[in-house]
Protein backbone atom coordinates (compact mmCIF):
# COMPACT_ATOMS: atom_id res chain seq x y z
CA UNK A 1 0.00 0.00 0.00
CA UNK A 2 1.16 3.49 -0.69
CA UNK A 3 -0.65 6.57 -0.16
CA UNK A 4 -0.99 7.21 -3.65
CA UNK A 5 -4.16 4.75 -2.95
CA UNK A 6 -5.20 6.85 0.01
CA UNK A 7 -8.92 8.46 -0.43
CA UNK A 8 -9.32 12.05 0.50
CA UNK A 9 -12.08 12.61 3.27
CA UNK A 10 -13.51 15.49 4.98
CA UNK A 11 -14.41 15.44 8.66
CA UNK A 12 -18.62 15.82 8.98
CA UNK A 13 -19.28 15.23 12.02
CA UNK A 14 -17.65 14.92 15.78
CA UNK A 15 -18.95 13.78 19.04
CA UNK A 16 -17.83 13.27 22.16
CA UNK A 17 -19.69 9.87 23.13
CA UNK A 18 -17.52 9.61 26.74
CA UNK A 19 -14.80 11.02 28.35
CA UNK A 20 -12.55 9.65 26.40
CA UNK A 21 -14.04 8.26 23.47
CA UNK A 22 -14.78 11.05 20.46
CA UNK A 23 -16.69 9.59 17.49
CA UNK A 24 -15.73 11.20 13.86
CA UNK A 25 -18.20 11.02 10.50
CA UNK A 26 -15.74 10.87 7.64
CA UNK A 27 -17.45 11.79 3.95
CA UNK A 28 -15.07 11.79 0.89
CA UNK A 29 -13.96 15.18 -0.27
CA UNK A 30 -16.32 15.80 -3.35
CA UNK A 31 -18.96 13.80 -2.54
CA UNK A 32 -19.98 10.13 -3.87
CA UNK A 33 -19.62 7.03 -1.99
CA UNK A 34 -16.69 5.29 -0.22
CA UNK A 35 -15.44 1.67 -0.72
CA UNK A 36 -17.74 -1.01 0.20
CA UNK A 37 -16.35 -2.91 3.62
CA UNK A 38 -17.73 -5.54 5.55
CA UNK A 39 -17.96 -5.52 9.77
CA UNK A 40 -14.75 -5.68 11.65
CA UNK A 41 -12.92 -3.67 8.82
CA UNK A 42 -10.35 -1.11 9.47
CA UNK A 43 -8.91 1.61 7.87
CA UNK A 44 -5.53 3.52 8.58
CA UNK A 45 -6.05 7.43 8.92
CA UNK A 46 -3.33 9.49 8.03
CA UNK A 47 -2.49 12.42 9.95
CA UNK A 48 -0.02 15.45 9.18
CA UNK A 49 0.74 16.27 13.02
CA UNK A 50 3.51 18.90 13.80
CA UNK A 51 6.40 16.80 14.39
CA UNK A 52 5.70 13.74 12.08
CA UNK A 53 2.79 12.33 9.79
CA UNK A 54 0.94 9.47 12.13
CA UNK A 55 -1.16 6.26 10.41
CA UNK A 56 -3.26 4.95 12.85
CA UNK A 57 -5.18 2.16 12.14
CA UNK A 58 -9.07 2.81 13.54
CA UNK A 59 -12.17 -0.48 12.92
CA UNK A 60 -14.87 1.04 11.08
CA UNK A 61 -18.31 1.19 13.74
CA UNK A 62 -20.94 1.97 10.88
CA UNK A 63 -23.27 0.21 9.00
CA UNK A 64 -21.65 -1.40 6.02
CA UNK A 65 -24.91 -0.54 4.23
CA UNK A 66 -24.24 3.25 4.69
CA UNK A 67 -20.95 4.18 2.38
CA UNK A 68 -21.63 7.41 2.23
CA UNK A 69 -19.42 8.05 5.65
CA UNK A 70 -17.48 5.85 7.67
CA UNK A 71 -17.73 6.17 11.12
CA UNK A 72 -14.90 6.05 13.71
CA UNK A 73 -14.55 5.82 17.17
CA UNK A 74 -11.27 7.48 19.11
CA UNK A 75 -9.95 6.85 22.02
CA UNK A 76 -7.49 9.60 23.52
CA UNK A 77 -4.71 7.41 24.75
CA UNK A 78 -2.74 8.43 27.69
CA UNK A 79 0.68 7.53 26.34
CA UNK A 80 -0.39 8.92 22.82
CA UNK A 81 3.06 9.48 20.23
CA UNK A 82 0.82 11.63 18.75
CA UNK A 83 -2.00 10.45 16.30
CA UNK A 84 -5.04 10.23 19.20
CA UNK A 85 -4.02 13.44 20.44
CA UNK A 86 -3.80 14.94 16.91
CA UNK A 87 -7.61 13.49 16.44
CA UNK A 88 -8.96 14.56 19.59
CA UNK A 89 -7.64 18.12 19.54
CA UNK A 90 -6.04 19.27 15.92
CA UNK A 91 -9.20 17.63 13.96
CA UNK A 92 -12.27 19.65 13.54
CA UNK A 93 -15.57 19.17 11.35
CA UNK A 94 -14.44 20.56 8.11
CA UNK A 95 -11.10 19.48 8.37
CA UNK A 96 -9.02 17.00 5.89
CA UNK A 97 -7.74 13.92 6.17
CA UNK A 98 -6.07 11.03 3.82
CA UNK A 99 -7.52 7.73 4.70
CA UNK A 100 -6.57 4.23 3.10
CA UNK A 101 -9.10 1.68 1.79
CA UNK A 102 -10.46 -0.23 4.35
CA UNK A 103 -9.48 -3.99 5.21
CA UNK A 104 -10.68 -6.68 6.94
CA UNK A 105 -8.54 -8.84 9.73
CA UNK A 106 -11.20 -9.76 11.98
CA UNK A 107 -13.47 -10.76 9.80
CA UNK A 108 -16.74 -12.95 10.98
CA UNK A 109 -16.91 -16.92 10.33
CA UNK A 110 -19.92 -16.97 8.00
CA UNK A 111 -20.52 -20.53 9.00
CA UNK A 112 -20.67 -20.09 12.25
CA UNK A 113 -24.18 -21.35 14.20
CA UNK A 114 -23.12 -18.97 16.91
CA UNK A 115 -21.00 -15.84 17.47
CA UNK A 116 -20.05 -14.41 20.96
CA UNK A 117 -18.81 -11.12 20.58
CA UNK A 118 -16.66 -9.78 23.93
CA UNK A 119 -16.14 -6.08 24.15
CA UNK A 120 -13.81 -4.45 26.34
CA UNK A 121 -14.07 -0.23 26.18
CA UNK A 122 -13.18 0.85 22.72
CA UNK A 123 -12.78 -2.50 21.78
CA UNK A 124 -16.79 -2.20 20.69
CA UNK A 125 -15.91 -0.16 17.36
CA UNK A 126 -15.38 -3.48 15.23
CA UNK A 127 -18.33 -5.03 17.10
CA UNK A 128 -20.71 -2.30 15.93
CA UNK A 129 -20.32 -3.08 11.84
CA UNK A 130 -20.20 -6.51 12.61
CA UNK A 131 -23.71 -6.58 14.51
CA UNK A 132 -24.94 -4.79 11.12
CA UNK A 133 -24.47 -8.01 9.50
CA UNK A 134 -25.06 -10.01 12.13
CA UNK A 135 -28.86 -8.51 12.77
CA UNK A 136 -31.51 -10.30 11.52
CA UNK A 137 -29.41 -12.81 9.62
CA UNK A 138 -30.95 -15.96 11.72
CA UNK A 139 -27.72 -16.90 13.49
CA UNK A 140 -27.45 -16.94 16.88
CA UNK A 141 -25.34 -13.88 18.59
CA UNK A 142 -24.56 -11.92 21.82
CA UNK A 143 -22.59 -9.62 22.99
CA UNK A 144 -20.70 -9.00 26.27
CA UNK A 145 -19.29 -5.14 26.49
CA UNK A 146 -17.15 -4.53 29.49
CA UNK A 147 -16.87 -0.53 30.83
CA UNK A 148 -15.25 1.10 33.08
CA UNK A 149 -18.25 2.77 34.57
CA UNK A 150 -21.81 4.04 32.97
CA UNK A 151 -20.15 7.39 31.62
CA UNK A 152 -17.57 5.35 29.78
CA UNK A 153 -20.05 2.82 28.08
CA UNK A 154 -19.56 4.48 24.28
CA UNK A 155 -22.49 3.47 22.00
CA UNK A 156 -24.55 1.80 24.19
CA UNK A 157 -28.10 3.73 23.55
CA UNK A 158 -27.13 2.85 19.51
CA UNK A 159 -26.63 -0.63 20.71
CA UNK A 160 -29.71 -1.03 23.08
CA UNK A 161 -32.24 0.46 20.63
CA UNK A 162 -31.15 -2.09 18.05
CA UNK A 163 -30.05 -5.03 19.79
CA UNK A 164 -31.90 -5.02 23.19
CA UNK A 165 -31.30 -7.52 25.59
CA UNK A 166 -28.49 -9.18 22.99
CA UNK A 167 -26.38 -7.03 25.24
CA UNK A 168 -24.84 -8.28 28.53
CA UNK A 169 -23.50 -4.71 30.43
CA UNK A 170 -21.03 -5.20 32.65
CA UNK A 171 -19.21 -1.61 34.53
CA UNK A 172 -15.76 -2.31 36.72
CA UNK A 173 -17.58 0.53 39.44
CA UNK A 174 -19.88 -1.59 40.08
CA UNK A 175 -17.42 -4.47 40.38
CA UNK A 176 -19.16 -6.66 37.47
CA UNK A 177 -16.58 -8.55 35.29
CA UNK A 178 -17.62 -11.02 31.82
CA UNK A 179 -17.66 -14.72 33.53
CA UNK A 180 -15.43 -16.23 30.94
CA UNK A 181 -15.96 -19.56 31.94
CA UNK A 182 -18.99 -19.81 32.58
CA UNK A 183 -19.52 -18.27 29.79
CA UNK A 184 -17.44 -20.19 27.51
CA UNK A 185 -18.02 -23.29 28.77
CA UNK A 186 -21.49 -23.53 27.65
CA UNK A 187 -21.72 -22.68 24.22
CA UNK A 188 -23.23 -24.93 21.62
CA UNK A 189 -21.01 -27.05 19.10
CA UNK A 190 -20.04 -24.45 16.43
CA UNK A 191 -19.88 -21.09 18.10
CA UNK A 192 -17.28 -18.48 17.37
CA UNK A 193 -15.86 -16.06 19.97
CA UNK A 194 -14.47 -12.79 19.05
CA UNK A 195 -12.79 -10.76 21.33
CA UNK A 196 -11.18 -6.63 20.97
CA UNK A 197 -10.11 -4.74 24.04
CA UNK A 198 -7.10 -4.12 26.54
CA UNK A 199 -4.04 -6.80 26.03
CA UNK A 200 -4.96 -8.69 29.15
CA UNK A 201 -8.57 -9.39 28.34
CA UNK A 202 -7.76 -10.77 24.88
CA UNK A 203 -5.11 -12.70 26.32
CA UNK A 204 -7.36 -13.89 29.19
CA UNK A 205 -10.41 -14.88 26.60
CA UNK A 206 -7.91 -16.75 24.55
CA UNK A 207 -6.66 -19.21 27.58
CA UNK A 208 -9.90 -19.32 28.70
CA UNK A 209 -11.32 -20.51 25.82
CA UNK A 210 -8.66 -22.73 25.36
CA UNK A 211 -9.03 -24.07 29.17
CA UNK A 212 -12.10 -24.74 27.75
CA UNK A 213 -11.35 -27.05 24.81
CA UNK A 214 -11.68 -24.65 22.22
CA UNK A 215 -9.81 -25.23 18.82
CA UNK A 216 -7.94 -22.32 17.99
CA UNK A 217 -9.85 -22.00 14.70
CA UNK A 218 -13.21 -20.88 16.53
CA UNK A 219 -11.27 -18.05 18.73
CA UNK A 220 -10.95 -14.71 17.15
CA UNK A 221 -9.16 -11.53 18.41
CA UNK A 222 -7.81 -8.19 16.78
CA UNK A 223 -5.62 -5.68 19.12
CA UNK A 224 -3.95 -2.98 17.15
CA UNK A 225 -0.73 -1.91 18.96
CA UNK A 226 0.55 1.30 19.04
CA UNK A 227 4.22 1.04 18.34
CA UNK A 228 6.30 1.40 21.54
CA UNK A 229 8.76 3.52 22.51
CA UNK A 230 12.31 2.20 22.95
CA UNK A 231 15.97 2.99 22.56
CA UNK A 232 17.52 4.43 19.03
CA UNK A 233 19.29 2.50 17.11
CA UNK A 234 20.42 1.90 13.34
CA UNK A 235 19.79 0.07 10.36
CA UNK A 236 21.18 -0.97 6.89
CA UNK A 237 18.48 -1.38 4.47
CA UNK A 238 20.39 -3.80 2.17
CA UNK A 239 18.74 -2.92 -1.16
CA UNK A 240 18.53 0.48 -1.07
CA UNK A 241 21.65 0.73 0.24
CA UNK A 242 21.01 3.49 2.50
CA UNK A 243 21.56 3.72 6.24
CA UNK A 244 18.22 4.96 8.90
CA UNK A 245 18.26 6.60 12.10
CA UNK A 246 15.31 4.68 14.35
CA UNK A 247 14.34 7.33 17.16
CA UNK A 248 12.93 6.67 20.19
CA UNK A 249 9.81 7.58 19.48
CA UNK A 250 9.41 6.45 16.23
CA UNK A 251 8.90 3.24 14.82
CA UNK A 252 11.30 1.36 12.28
CA UNK A 253 8.34 1.32 9.64
CA UNK A 254 7.96 4.94 10.27
CA UNK A 255 11.60 5.44 9.96
CA UNK A 256 12.16 3.45 7.00
CA UNK A 257 9.33 5.14 5.27
CA UNK A 258 10.85 8.80 5.95
CA UNK A 259 13.81 8.00 4.53
CA UNK A 260 12.18 7.37 1.58
CA UNK A 261 11.83 3.68 1.18
CA UNK A 262 8.11 1.48 1.05
CA UNK A 263 7.25 -1.04 2.99
CA UNK A 264 3.90 -2.93 2.06
CA UNK A 265 1.91 -2.79 4.84
CA UNK A 266 -2.07 -3.54 6.12
CA UNK A 267 -2.80 -3.01 9.27
CA UNK A 268 0.75 -1.22 11.08
CA UNK A 269 -0.36 -2.65 14.40
CA UNK A 270 1.16 -5.89 14.64
CA UNK A 271 -1.68 -7.90 12.98
CA UNK A 272 -1.43 -8.78 9.82
CA UNK A 273 2.04 -9.81 8.66
CA UNK A 274 2.18 -8.03 6.12
CA UNK A 275 5.12 -5.65 6.47
CA UNK A 276 6.74 -8.94 7.47
CA UNK A 277 10.45 -8.43 6.73
CA UNK A 278 13.80 -10.61 6.01
CA UNK A 279 16.63 -9.79 9.03
CA UNK A 280 20.03 -10.51 7.11
CA UNK A 281 22.23 -9.33 9.74
CA UNK A 282 22.17 -8.92 13.61
CA UNK A 283 24.70 -8.10 16.24
CA UNK A 284 22.27 -7.16 19.46
CA UNK A 285 18.73 -8.91 20.06
CA UNK A 286 15.37 -7.96 18.04
CA UNK A 287 12.52 -6.59 20.43
CA UNK A 288 9.56 -7.86 18.63
CA UNK A 289 5.79 -6.64 19.50
CA UNK A 290 3.66 -7.84 17.09
CA UNK A 291 1.09 -10.75 17.35
CA UNK A 292 1.90 -12.28 14.35
CA UNK A 293 4.98 -14.12 14.19
CA UNK A 294 5.18 -17.68 16.52
CA UNK A 295 7.18 -17.67 19.23
CA UNK A 296 9.70 -19.80 17.08
CA UNK A 297 10.00 -17.35 14.99
CA UNK A 298 10.52 -14.78 16.54
CA UNK A 299 13.52 -16.59 18.63
CA UNK A 300 15.17 -16.77 15.37
CA UNK A 301 15.75 -13.37 14.70
CA UNK A 302 15.64 -14.07 10.73
CA UNK A 303 12.53 -11.49 9.98
CA UNK A 304 10.52 -8.60 11.87
CA UNK A 305 7.28 -6.77 11.73
CA UNK A 306 8.83 -3.18 11.42
CA UNK A 307 5.44 -1.50 12.13
CA UNK A 308 5.61 -2.35 15.71
CA UNK A 309 9.09 -3.65 16.25
CA UNK A 310 12.34 -2.73 17.56
CA UNK A 311 16.17 -3.77 18.07
CA UNK A 312 18.59 -3.67 21.03
CA UNK A 313 21.68 -4.59 19.06
CA UNK A 314 25.09 -2.80 17.00
CA UNK A 315 24.06 -3.58 13.55
CA UNK A 316 20.93 -4.47 11.78
CA UNK A 317 20.62 -4.99 8.25
CA UNK A 318 17.02 -5.83 6.77
CA UNK A 319 16.45 -7.18 2.97
CA UNK A 320 14.59 -3.69 1.91
CA UNK B 1 -9.07 -36.09 -18.04
CA UNK B 2 -7.31 -35.69 -14.39
CA UNK B 3 -8.32 -38.63 -12.24
CA UNK B 4 -5.81 -38.63 -9.93
CA UNK B 5 -3.47 -35.94 -8.26
CA UNK B 6 -6.38 -34.03 -7.20
CA UNK B 7 -6.65 -31.88 -3.96
CA UNK B 8 -9.71 -32.59 -2.97
CA UNK B 9 -9.09 -35.92 -2.09
CA UNK B 10 -9.32 -36.44 1.76
CA UNK B 11 -6.14 -37.37 3.23
CA UNK B 12 -6.24 -39.41 6.87
CA UNK B 13 -3.90 -39.79 9.52
CA UNK B 14 -3.23 -42.43 12.28
CA UNK B 15 -5.57 -40.96 14.99
CA UNK B 16 -3.96 -38.94 18.34
CA UNK B 17 -5.54 -38.43 21.50
CA UNK B 18 -6.33 -34.57 21.90
CA UNK B 19 -6.25 -33.52 25.43
CA UNK B 20 -6.98 -30.30 25.00
CA UNK B 21 -10.38 -31.20 24.11
CA UNK B 22 -12.93 -31.28 26.63
CA UNK B 23 -15.30 -34.10 25.59
CA UNK B 24 -14.16 -36.89 23.35
CA UNK B 25 -16.60 -38.43 21.12
CA UNK B 26 -15.40 -41.19 18.64
CA UNK B 27 -17.43 -42.97 15.87
CA UNK B 28 -16.00 -46.42 14.63
CA UNK B 29 -17.03 -49.01 11.64
CA UNK B 30 -15.78 -52.67 11.73
CA UNK B 31 -11.86 -52.47 11.94
CA UNK B 32 -11.97 -48.59 13.47
CA UNK B 33 -12.24 -49.92 16.88
CA UNK B 34 -8.90 -50.65 16.93
CA UNK B 35 -7.55 -47.59 16.40
CA UNK B 36 -10.32 -45.92 18.74
CA UNK B 37 -9.03 -48.33 21.54
CA UNK B 38 -5.60 -47.44 20.89
CA UNK B 39 -6.17 -43.29 21.50
CA UNK B 40 -8.30 -44.26 24.55
CA UNK B 41 -5.45 -45.95 26.27
CA UNK B 42 -3.06 -43.35 24.63
CA UNK B 43 -5.55 -40.77 26.82
CA UNK B 44 -5.60 -43.07 29.83
CA UNK B 45 -1.86 -42.63 30.07
CA UNK B 46 -2.19 -38.73 30.46
CA UNK B 47 -5.47 -38.56 31.91
CA UNK B 48 -7.74 -40.76 33.30
CA UNK B 49 -10.94 -37.79 33.60
CA UNK B 50 -10.56 -37.64 29.83
CA UNK B 51 -11.28 -41.39 29.53
CA UNK B 52 -14.64 -40.70 31.36
CA UNK B 53 -15.71 -37.72 29.11
CA UNK B 54 -15.57 -40.39 26.15
CA UNK B 55 -18.46 -41.27 24.31
CA UNK B 56 -18.06 -44.09 21.79
CA UNK B 57 -20.73 -44.84 18.59
CA UNK B 58 -19.82 -47.97 17.14
CA UNK B 59 -21.49 -50.13 14.22
CA UNK B 60 -19.26 -52.86 15.46
CA UNK B 61 -17.63 -55.47 13.27
CA UNK B 62 -17.61 -58.12 15.66
CA UNK B 63 -20.07 -58.09 19.31
CA UNK B 64 -16.58 -58.32 21.25
CA UNK B 65 -15.70 -55.04 20.60
CA UNK B 66 -18.28 -53.54 22.28
CA UNK B 67 -16.83 -55.10 25.21
CA UNK B 68 -13.46 -53.75 24.69
CA UNK B 69 -14.95 -50.52 24.77
CA UNK B 70 -16.78 -51.10 28.71
CA UNK B 71 -14.11 -52.43 30.09
CA UNK B 72 -11.72 -49.87 28.77
CA UNK B 73 -14.32 -48.24 31.08
CA UNK B 74 -15.01 -45.21 28.97
CA UNK B 75 -18.10 -42.24 29.73
CA UNK B 76 -20.45 -44.52 27.69
CA UNK B 77 -20.46 -46.40 24.52
CA UNK B 78 -22.93 -47.53 22.22
CA UNK B 79 -23.87 -49.73 19.61
CA UNK B 80 -25.26 -50.22 16.27
CA UNK B 81 -26.93 -52.45 13.56
CA UNK B 82 -25.85 -49.97 10.75
CA UNK B 83 -24.51 -46.98 10.01
CA UNK B 84 -27.48 -44.37 9.46
CA UNK B 85 -28.78 -45.47 13.10
CA UNK B 86 -25.49 -44.14 14.22
CA UNK B 87 -25.50 -41.35 12.30
CA UNK B 88 -28.85 -40.21 13.48
CA UNK B 89 -27.76 -40.64 16.67
CA UNK B 90 -24.15 -38.92 15.90
CA UNK B 91 -26.67 -35.92 14.62
CA UNK B 92 -29.02 -35.61 17.81
CA UNK B 93 -25.28 -35.41 19.96
CA UNK B 94 -23.64 -32.90 18.24
CA UNK B 95 -26.72 -30.58 18.63
CA UNK B 96 -26.79 -30.61 22.31
CA UNK B 97 -22.47 -30.86 22.49
CA UNK B 98 -20.45 -28.11 23.73
CA UNK B 99 -17.56 -26.42 22.32
CA UNK B 100 -14.14 -28.20 23.57
CA UNK B 101 -15.51 -31.48 21.94
CA UNK B 102 -13.26 -33.50 20.11
CA UNK B 103 -14.21 -35.53 17.15
CA UNK B 104 -12.55 -38.72 16.63
CA UNK B 105 -13.71 -40.93 13.22
CA UNK B 106 -12.42 -44.76 12.44
CA UNK B 107 -13.70 -47.07 9.86
CA UNK B 108 -14.05 -47.55 6.11
CA UNK B 109 -13.47 -44.43 4.43
CA UNK B 110 -16.94 -43.87 2.68
CA UNK B 111 -18.31 -44.49 6.58
CA UNK B 112 -15.61 -41.32 7.67
CA UNK B 113 -16.96 -39.17 4.75
CA UNK B 114 -20.36 -39.59 5.63
CA UNK B 115 -19.49 -38.44 9.97
CA UNK B 116 -17.71 -35.67 8.09
CA UNK B 117 -20.71 -34.56 5.88
CA UNK B 118 -22.97 -34.03 9.52
CA UNK B 119 -19.67 -33.20 11.47
CA UNK B 120 -19.24 -29.86 8.72
CA UNK B 121 -23.31 -29.08 9.05
CA UNK B 122 -22.18 -27.96 12.64
CA UNK B 123 -19.01 -26.20 11.97
CA UNK B 124 -16.65 -28.41 13.50
CA UNK B 125 -13.23 -27.27 11.91
CA UNK B 126 -10.20 -29.64 11.06
CA UNK B 127 -8.74 -28.82 14.59
CA UNK B 128 -11.88 -30.56 15.97
CA UNK B 129 -11.88 -33.65 13.81
CA UNK B 130 -9.58 -36.81 13.62
CA UNK B 131 -9.74 -39.55 11.56
CA UNK B 132 -8.12 -43.02 10.36
CA UNK B 133 -8.78 -44.94 7.34
CA UNK B 134 -9.43 -48.74 8.43
CA UNK B 135 -11.20 -51.15 6.25
CA UNK B 136 -12.15 -50.83 2.49
CA UNK B 137 -11.39 -47.68 0.36
CA UNK B 138 -14.61 -48.61 -1.66
CA UNK B 139 -16.15 -45.20 -2.45
CA UNK B 140 -19.37 -43.18 -2.83
CA UNK B 141 -19.56 -42.17 -6.56
CA UNK B 142 -21.95 -39.12 -7.45
CA UNK B 143 -23.07 -39.27 -10.95
CA UNK B 144 -22.39 -35.46 -11.90
CA UNK B 145 -25.28 -36.12 -15.02
CA UNK B 146 -28.21 -37.14 -12.30
CA UNK B 147 -26.96 -36.71 -9.07
CA UNK B 148 -27.84 -40.07 -8.25
CA UNK B 149 -25.13 -41.80 -5.18
CA UNK B 150 -23.69 -45.34 -6.10
CA UNK B 151 -22.36 -46.99 -3.29
CA UNK B 152 -19.23 -49.09 -2.50
CA UNK B 153 -18.09 -48.74 -5.74
CA UNK B 154 -14.37 -50.80 -6.04
CA UNK B 155 -14.06 -50.07 -9.49
CA UNK B 156 -12.46 -47.26 -11.69
CA UNK B 157 -15.55 -46.73 -13.74
CA UNK B 158 -18.76 -47.53 -12.79
CA UNK B 159 -22.69 -47.82 -13.78
CA UNK B 160 -24.65 -45.62 -12.10
CA UNK B 161 -27.09 -46.97 -10.08
CA UNK B 162 -29.86 -44.45 -11.43
CA UNK B 163 -29.08 -43.36 -14.88
CA UNK B 164 -26.71 -46.86 -16.34
CA UNK B 165 -24.46 -43.90 -17.36
CA UNK B 166 -21.03 -45.60 -17.02
CA UNK B 167 -19.26 -43.29 -15.11
CA UNK B 168 -15.20 -42.52 -14.63
CA UNK B 169 -14.54 -42.22 -10.75
CA UNK B 170 -12.36 -39.05 -9.97
CA UNK B 171 -10.63 -38.25 -7.00
CA UNK B 172 -12.36 -35.14 -7.02
CA UNK B 173 -14.38 -35.12 -3.82
CA UNK B 174 -17.09 -33.30 -2.14
CA UNK B 175 -17.49 -33.32 1.39
CA UNK B 176 -20.66 -31.79 1.53
CA UNK B 177 -21.91 -34.81 -0.49
CA UNK B 178 -19.30 -37.23 0.94
CA UNK B 179 -18.80 -38.83 -2.39
CA UNK B 180 -16.22 -38.87 -5.37
CA UNK B 181 -17.08 -37.18 -8.74
CA UNK B 182 -18.50 -39.49 -11.51
CA UNK B 183 -18.24 -38.59 -14.85
CA UNK B 184 -19.90 -40.17 -18.00
CA UNK B 185 -16.68 -41.96 -19.51
CA UNK B 186 -17.91 -42.11 -23.02
CA UNK B 187 -19.19 -38.90 -23.86
CA UNK B 188 -16.37 -38.10 -26.52
CA UNK B 189 -16.61 -41.84 -28.10
CA UNK B 190 -19.97 -43.42 -27.29
CA UNK B 191 -19.34 -47.24 -26.24
CA UNK B 192 -15.74 -46.84 -25.86
CA UNK B 193 -15.11 -47.79 -22.60
CA UNK B 194 -11.66 -48.08 -20.87
CA UNK B 195 -11.01 -51.92 -19.27
CA UNK B 196 -12.67 -52.57 -15.91
CA UNK B 197 -9.99 -52.98 -12.87
CA UNK B 198 -11.05 -53.26 -9.08
CA UNK B 199 -8.58 -50.21 -7.40
CA UNK B 200 -10.60 -49.28 -4.68
CA UNK B 201 -10.07 -52.24 -2.13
Amino acid sequence: MSDAQTIAVEIVGIEQVTPLIKHFKLAPVGGGNLPVFSGGSHIIVVMQGTERLHKNPYSLLGSPQQLDTYEIGVRRMEESRGGSHFMHDAVKVGSRLEIAHPVNLFGLDKIARKHVLIAGGIGITPFLAQLEDLHGGGVPYELHYSVRSTEHAAFLQRLRQREGDRIHMYYDSEGQTIPFEPLLASQPLGTHVYVCGPAGMITHVIATAQFCGWPDSHIHWEQFSAPPVGDAFEVFLARSKISVHVPPDQSLLESIEAAGVEVPYLCRGGVCGFCHTRVLELDGTLVHNDHFLSDADKAKSKSIMPCVSRAQCKRLVLDL
Amino acid sequence: MLVTGIKSKPVYAPLQADLRGRYHLMLGMDAGAAPLLRVIAEMRAASAQSVMNTRVLLVPGAPAAVEQFTAAAVGDVQAFPGTPALLEQFRAILGQSLMGTRLYVAGPESFIGLVMKIALEFNLNKDEIRAEESGTLARRVYCIHCRATTENVRTNIVRCVDCDTWLLVRDHYSRRLAAYMGVMVDAEAPGELPPLKEVFL
